[in-house]
């Protein structure tokens, strides 16, 4: 079993150094400004925003096809789809009941820059921004919820535990897998049953394993004092910077534009 | 009281991150179409659930499908599938407790979770037949017929959303909560004991 737990490539671009919450609040806007765009026009102002924040970001270009790369197929898939499927506009090519048509073609390449559009603007999200930033960013961002009794801050502490420990329990997985294997488990052939079978002896030890980490973590975070949120003072702190408003007015430009010029 | 409160958001943050390191385990089922896949992730989910509460196992689920989106980005960029993830597990966690909660004995837990099997299989009928496969078809700019064709590789007397649904995602369901059903029973017998001596 071998991953990558996020895609998060450290760096000192200005996207980088911008605060998580205006980053969050783009790609929230931009997933939805995305679908304001119906023409030639719009369509470029799209692709042209995506492209400068690749640029800018300086994140190698390989590390983002690596991110596309899942979903490249779906793209082509799409794209592949759409053009066979209208059938408005002339003909461009015909043969049998294959046909592709100029309006088929237009489609297929809206919608490609569309998925592109908002695959490639979060994950450069995921690309600049650590998880643990990204869940810095939603606990302030979602401090309006308290008033609902929503449990923002107990939440992002919780992610926050979570994050932290998914390298310690992937690791200690693969150690029961292979104590279980030296036992004779197979875990990766046989029938479904088979499989679902030997998934219990896997678990078991793991979440026992956890609920004693579990144990130990709140002690620790008892004898240190943590009572909640009220009077917490931070070690990771959320400055807005010039930088950050200057995200969000290239993102209402961007908004206006593509209202101004849709058709 | 405070203490036992940490404790218990402690232990929901470490079921979601075993939770999340299940979900890479997840392998399509033979005869169904391929985009259906089968994962072990809600199993910390309603253990979580029968232990700490429906409410634990909800946020479970929400974390480990947050955390889902935010390592490894969605096929849409707009988590459809995490949104179909969470449904899934919160039906059948709501479900399935709500029976055990009232006496909770094993045969209750049993009862609870068939119940939980069938009204999660209707309702995510549902909800794919009016909002999961037609918000695919928006975002990704996708006729739906194309999931249908894809749908007819496995299964030939696939011909229609209607009969994909009921062919195709209404079994896929029930044999998705008869699974996690069946691996979480034991589970929780085996855990039980241990987890009592430290409440």
């Amino acid at each position: 079993m071998k991953l990558i737990i996020g895609q998060f490539v450290p760096g000192d671009s200005i996207i980088h150094r911008m605060d998580p919450r205006a980053k969050l609040i783009t790609v929230f806007i931009f997933v939805f400004i995305v679908f304001l765009a119906n023409n030639p026009w719009t369509y470029g102002f799209l692709l042209a925003f995506t492209v400068l924040g690749i640029l800018v970001s300086k994140v190698p270009f390989s590390f983002i096809y690596r991110g596309l790369k899942p979903v490249l197929f779906i793209i082509i898939f799409t794209f592949i789809l759409n053009a066979l499927f209208t059938r408005q506009g002339d003909v461009l090519i015909s043969a049998g009941w294959f046909q592709l048509t100029t309006a088929g073609l237009k489609q297929a390449i809206f919608i490609s820059i569309r998925l592109l559009a908002i695959i490639v603007v979060t994950t450069l999200l995921t690309l600049t921004t650590s998880p643990i930033a990204i869940t810095d960013g939603l606990e302030t961002l979602l401090k309006p919820l308290k008033k609902w009794r929503f449990p923002v801050h107990e939440f992002a502490l919780m992610m926050s535990i979570a994050l932290r420990f998914i390298p310690t329990l992937m690791e200690e997985t693969e150690k029961i897998m292979k104590a279980q294997m030296a036992r004779g488990v197979d875990f990766s052939s046989g029938s479904l049953v088979k499989r679902g079978k030997a998934i219990i002896p896997l678990l078991v030890p793991l979440f026992v394993g956890a609920f004693k980490r579990a144990e130990d973590l709140a002690m620790a975070m008892e004898a240190r004092g943590y009572r909640g949120d009220v009077g917490r003072t931070k070690f990771r702190l959320l400055k807005w910077h010039g930088r950050d408003t200057g995200l969000l007015s290239v993102l209402a430009v961007l908004t206006a534009a593509l209202i101004l010029m849709r058709g | 009281m405070k203490s036992t409160s940490l404790r218990k958001n402690i232990m929901v943050a470490l079921l979601a991150a075993i939770a999340f390191i299940i979900m890479f385990l997840q392998f399509p089922l033979p005869l169904f179409p391929t985009f259906l896949t089968i994962d072990l992730s809600d199993v910390p989910a309603i253990i979580g659930a029968i232990v700490y509460g429906p409410a634990a196992g909800i946020i479970i689920e929400a974390i480990k499908n947050l955390l889902h989106w935010l390592t490894s980005g969605s096929v849409t960029g707009v988590p459809i599938g995490e949104f179909a993830n969470f449904l899934t597990g919160t039906v059948y966690i709501l479900v399935s407790t709500w029976l055990f909660r009232k006496r909770k004995t094993f045969s209750s837990l049993i009862s609870g979770m068939v119940a939980g099997t069938i009204v999660t299989a209707i309702v995510m009928s549902i909800a794919n037949y009016f909002v999961i496969f037609p918000s695919y078809a928006y975002f990704l700019g996708f006729p739906i017929d194309a999931a249908v064709k894809m749908a007819q590789a496995a299964n030939h007397s696939i011909n229609d959303l209607f009969s994909l649904v009921v062919l195709g995602v209404l079994p896929f369901n029930i044999i998705k909560c008869i699974i996690i059903s069946i691996i979480a029973i034991p589970i929780y017998a085996r855990v039980r004991p241990r987890m009592n001596l430290n409440i």
